[in-house]
């Protein structure tokens, strides 16, 4: 059974609440898709529609209430829905968001955090449709950028076709050699024999944390229990991260074919999207690409005359980036108020609905069929240095030609500044840049020389995470920047574990100057011990990963710390308020 | 400390202890007599693994792990007091310390009211670091008589939650926001009277912090005296919850539920748990009264007005028999009336006609 077609598909506009609940009981995780439906078709969710909800998918009225309210992006005022959602990410605060955020205030405009469109910014959500400009005359609804052409020739994985005309839709995709390796998977190779293929081409997770795949999916196959699940994570909300959107809005079928495959490795008959809710188009391309895929026999009961069946759901989510953490994001697909679980048990056995499950992320994904088709031998010699295979760099802000890069795994971070990316504007220099988006905090000076890969940029203290870099030149306020970091920590924090909870609404309020002691020792004292228990404490990486920002600022910018803690009290810091421009009521 | 010799066994700081299978590590270890500090923890619930004032460290772990949600596994070399775990305990109170608006609360609070407070001076953490701005916002526009919505002293480690849909099966209570601005709330922000919530006071009783407040038992905060409790059964009804009675002097002044209670492991409904006022009311009867020939209700002595009664009561049994005699005891009397009462119906008149109201 189908169940594709956008969330905010206009016919929904149409339905009684009684057909909407009866539309969407019986799939899996039906709340998130019961919930946008109702929100499309009123442009808020009134009290009447939560309590039809709540009847009609059996969930407690307080449970649901307070679940809602933990999203971002449900509106729940009449009108909230049309209401302009302006990015005031890193990037594009620094690109006019807060002028635009002003702008469009007439119109009841609230901020967002990073919606992921970092290369080509200022994006603002109005509805279901995103436009981008730097100003509100400027704004357009164009698609988000391509990835620039690769440099030097260096051999990519991901990006190898995707820049060829019409690559998303299936002609496209098969014209330049897709769902091939699946074929050969499904008709000629055992479940065992494709674990074996990833496992020998080195592939690891794409999403940060680097588990090799073939393992996850091993420990997947042997685990009891069914349905299994192959969870797409395509939650990408570290700010600055936008990967993911260019592989699903040019490569949809790279996405679903590589699910296909860890579905058929694995015994798992089902795979879901888990997508970001700041993503409208790339649903709709997603969804096209699922309805072709069904009516090509590549999806469904059997999946391309193997007799092996495949079904393919998207959930769309609300706005928490929480839920790019796998078990937040089983938790949401769930239904249930998206805290992270306890681990162990890992969702390899207690996943969705606590059965077995692959969570993997959109590239790891997508790199599946490359594999399939060109070799295992082939994708673990992309890399350099011994490192296997290849990352996709997602390089924002103070730079040149922002946009996705395909990077050898093990390429010097220079070459991708300077040669592939051209570098700062000029007469500009490079001060600091971010790296796994903002979650592992800054490199600079020296460490610029750094490798992309995780031996290399762990030993500087930081990882590379899910690639996103973020360049901040000479002019910027590195204070202000760390501000603005941890306060998106802050606004993103679940609140479930204390240190985080609390820690990083503490490290926001000192960098913002308002609140902590005055004299810089017991400045840092204070930031270090509450870093210090945050990293070593907290529930999960959020927590864990939110002080490498304090930590990297004092270890790079020490005097740049001392200049904002003597300030402090002799400066109003105006504009550095934790309430922030993230305002989360319409 | 002893093993059984063939069980499995992990190493708590130093000393090797058996341990049962699936038992978490701070279960294990809060049985071989370890104090670990924690305030999310309630034994009756799921682990959370909020807190995290309950890590430990376990020997080859890169981080500290929480004590509440780890499973023993044997062989485990678990270090319960580590400076190491011990500096996080620290910081984590010094920063609980600052969100809230006060730290000493009322022991009338609630049962488990004192134990952020033992923290806090446990760990010395009122050092005044850490400053910034409060969490939570109290509800005193609730009207509700009960239960006390102070959440300017909440720290978020949703016990009440937890207890309301994992005890009580009412899921009135639920969680609003995120991170720093996470609320404690009901369906839409309302009061607890139009809300799910029963009353029964499980909520108040497992915060361990007086964020929710027993607002029966702090309406007698000036009482003078010692408070002093008292182990019961609740005659309310025929589950026989253990309570204890809190009292000071003479007078009764609240209702604590019993969490080693075998039948109510610490629950209790509304009535068990807030409706004892009858106890001490001013309408209550203070003495016999007698109707005299004018219809009228008068003061009496007992002597006269248990003849007066057993006058009528053996009337009854000469004109219609003894199974024309049908006693009722109320809840509201002690085990101990009760009892007398059955055996008044049943050895006085030879009856089996004999019930309680509380025979629900």
């Amino acid at each position: 059974m189908t169940d594709q077609g956008a969330t905010h598909d206009r016919s929904a506009r149409r339905m009684t609440d009684q057909e909407i609940l009866a539309r969407w009981n019986e799939e899996p995780g039906p709340l998130l898709p019961v919930l946008h439906a109702f929100h499309a078709r009123d442009g808020y969710l009134s009290e009447d529609a939560i309590r039809a909800v709540s009847q009609g998918l059996r969930i407690p009225l307080a449970d649901l209430y307070g679940t809602i309210t933990f999203y971002h992006h449900f509106a729940r005022v009449p009108g909230g829905l049309d209401c302009p959602r302006v990015c005031t990410g890193p990037v594009c605060v620094q690109e006019g968001a807060l002028g635009l955020l002003r702008e469009l205030a007439p119109e009841g405009a609230t901020g967002m955090p990073c919606s992921g469109r970092c290369d080509d910014p200022v994006p603002v959500l109005r509805g279901h449709l995103t436009l981008a400009g730097r100003s509100a005359a400027e704004l357009v609804a164009r698609p988000a950028p391509l990835p620039p052409p690769a440099l030097d020739g260096a051999a990519e994985c991901v990006f190898r076709t995707i820049r060829e005309p019409g690559h998303a839709t299936l002609p496209g995709y098969r014209r330049d050699g897709g769902y091939e390796g699946l074929a050969c998977a499904v008709r000629e190779m055992t479940p065992t024999q494709v674990i074996e293929a990833i496992d020998r081409s080195g592939l690891a997770g794409r999403g940060g944390a680097g588990f090799p795949t073939g393992r996850k999916w091993r420990a997947v196959a042997e685990a009891d229990g069914t349905p299994k699940s192959i969870v797409c994570n395509a939650d990408e909300g570290e700010p600055g991260c936008f990967k993911d959107r260019a592989l699903m809005d040019y490569d949809p079928h790279a996405v679903i074919e590589g699910m296909i495959a860890s579905g058929y490795a694995t015994g798992a008959h089902r795979g879901f999207i888990y997508l970001r809710y700041e993503y409208p188009e790339t649903e709709d391309i997603l969804a096209e690409a699922i309805r072709e895929a069904e009516d090509a026999g590549i999806l469904g009961p059997s999946v391309m005359g193997s007799g092996f069946a495949f079904d393919l759901h998207i959930r769309r989510g609300a706005g928490a980036y929480i839920c790019g953490e796998e078990t937040s994001l089983l938790n949401s697909m769930e239904g249930k108020h998206p805290f992270p679980r306890n681990r162990p048990p890992f969702p390899v056995t207690h996943g969705f609905e606590d059965l077995p499950t692959v969570v993997n992320n959109v590239e790891t994904l997508a790199s599946v069929p490359h594999i399939l088709a060109l070799g295992a031998e082939w994708y673990a010699g992309l890399g350099m240095n011994g490192h296997a295979g290849t990352k996709v760099i997602s390089l924002s802000g103070d730079i040149l030609r922002p946009g996705n890069y395909e990077v050898p795994m093990g390429f010097p971070l220079e070459r991708l500044l300077y040669d592939w990316a051209g570098g700062p504007s000029e007469g500009r220099t490079i001060q600091a840049v971010t790296m796994a988006g903002l979650s592992g905090g800054f490199l600079a000076g020296d460490d610029l020389f750094v490798t992309l890969d995780e031996p290399a940029i762990r030993a500087r203290k930081s990882f590379l995470g899910a690639g996103g870099i973020m360049v901040f030149d000479d002019s910027r306020d590195m204070v202000e920047v760390a501000h603005a970091a941890m306060e998106f920590f802050a606004h993103e924090s679940c609140g479930k574990c204390f240190p985080c909870r609390i820690g990083t609404q503490r490290l926001t309020e000192r960098l913002a100057g308002e609140a902590g002691p005055d004299a810089v020792v017991a400045w840092v004292d204070e930031v270090a011990d509450i870093g210090y228990t945050m990293k070593e404490t907290s529930a999960c990486g959020l927590g864990t990963a939110a002080p490498l920002i304090t930590e990297s600022l004092m270890r790079y910018f020490p005097e740049a710390v001392s200049r904002h803690v003597t300030a402090r009290g002799a400066l109003p810091m105006a504009g550095r308020g934790s309430g922030g421009p993230h305002g989360t009521e319409p | 400390m002893s093993t059984n010799g063939t069980g499995p066994t992990i190493v708590l700081d130093g000393e090797k202890v058996a341990f049962t299978p699936g038992e978490t590590v701070y279960e294990a270890a809060t049985r071989h007599g370890k104090d670990i500090p924690t305030l999310c923890y309630d034994p009756r619930l799921e682990p959370f693994g909020g807190c995290r004032l309950c890590v430990v460290e376990v020997e080859g772990a890169r981080a500290p792990v929480a004590s509440c949600t780890a499973r023993c596994q044997a062989g485990m070399e678990v270090r319960t007091r580590s400076a190491r775990v011990e500096v996080h305990r620290r910081t984590l109170m010094e920063m609980l310390a600052s969100e809230n608006r006060e730290v000493d609360v009322d022991e009338l609070t609630s049962l488990a009211s004192q134990e952020m407070t033992e923290l806090v001076d446990r760990y010395e953490a009122r050092t005044g670091r850490f400053q910034g701005r409060k969490s939570g916002a109290s509800r005193p526009d609730d009207p509700n008589p009960f239960i006390m919505r102070d959440y300017d002293n909440c720290i978020s480690c949703y016990r009440c939650v937890r207890v309301c849909a994992e005890q009580e099966g009412d899921y009135a209570i639920s969680v609003k926001g995120r991170g720093f601005d996470t609320q404690i709330t009901v369906e839409f922000d309302g009061h607890l009277k139009e809300s799910a919530c029963t009353f029964c006071g499980q909520c108040v009783h497992t915060c361990p912090t007086g964020a929710l407040g027993d607002l029966k038992a702090l309406a007698h905060r000036e009482v003078p005296g010692d408070t002093k409790k008292t182990r019961t059964v609740c005659p309310y009804c025929g589950v026989g919850c253990s309570v204890d009675l809190l009292t000071r002097g003479n007078q009764l002044i609240g209702v604590h539920p019993a969490m080693d209670g075998p039948a109510n492991l610490g629950a209790l409904c509304v009535k068990g748990q807030f409706a004892f006022d009858f106890v001490q009311h001013p309408d209550r009867l203070a003495h016999p009264l007698v109707r005299g020939e004018d219809g009228e209700l008068h003061e009496a002595g007992w002597d006269e007005a248990l003849d007066r009664a057993a006058e009528g009561f053996l009337r009854v049994r000469e004109r219609y028999g003894r199974h024309a005699v049908y006693g009722v005891a109320s809840g509201r009397a002690p085990h101990e009336a009760a009892y007398t009462m059955q055996k008044f119906i049943r050895g006085g008149f030879g009856t089996n006609h004999i019930d309680n109201c509380s025979r629900a």
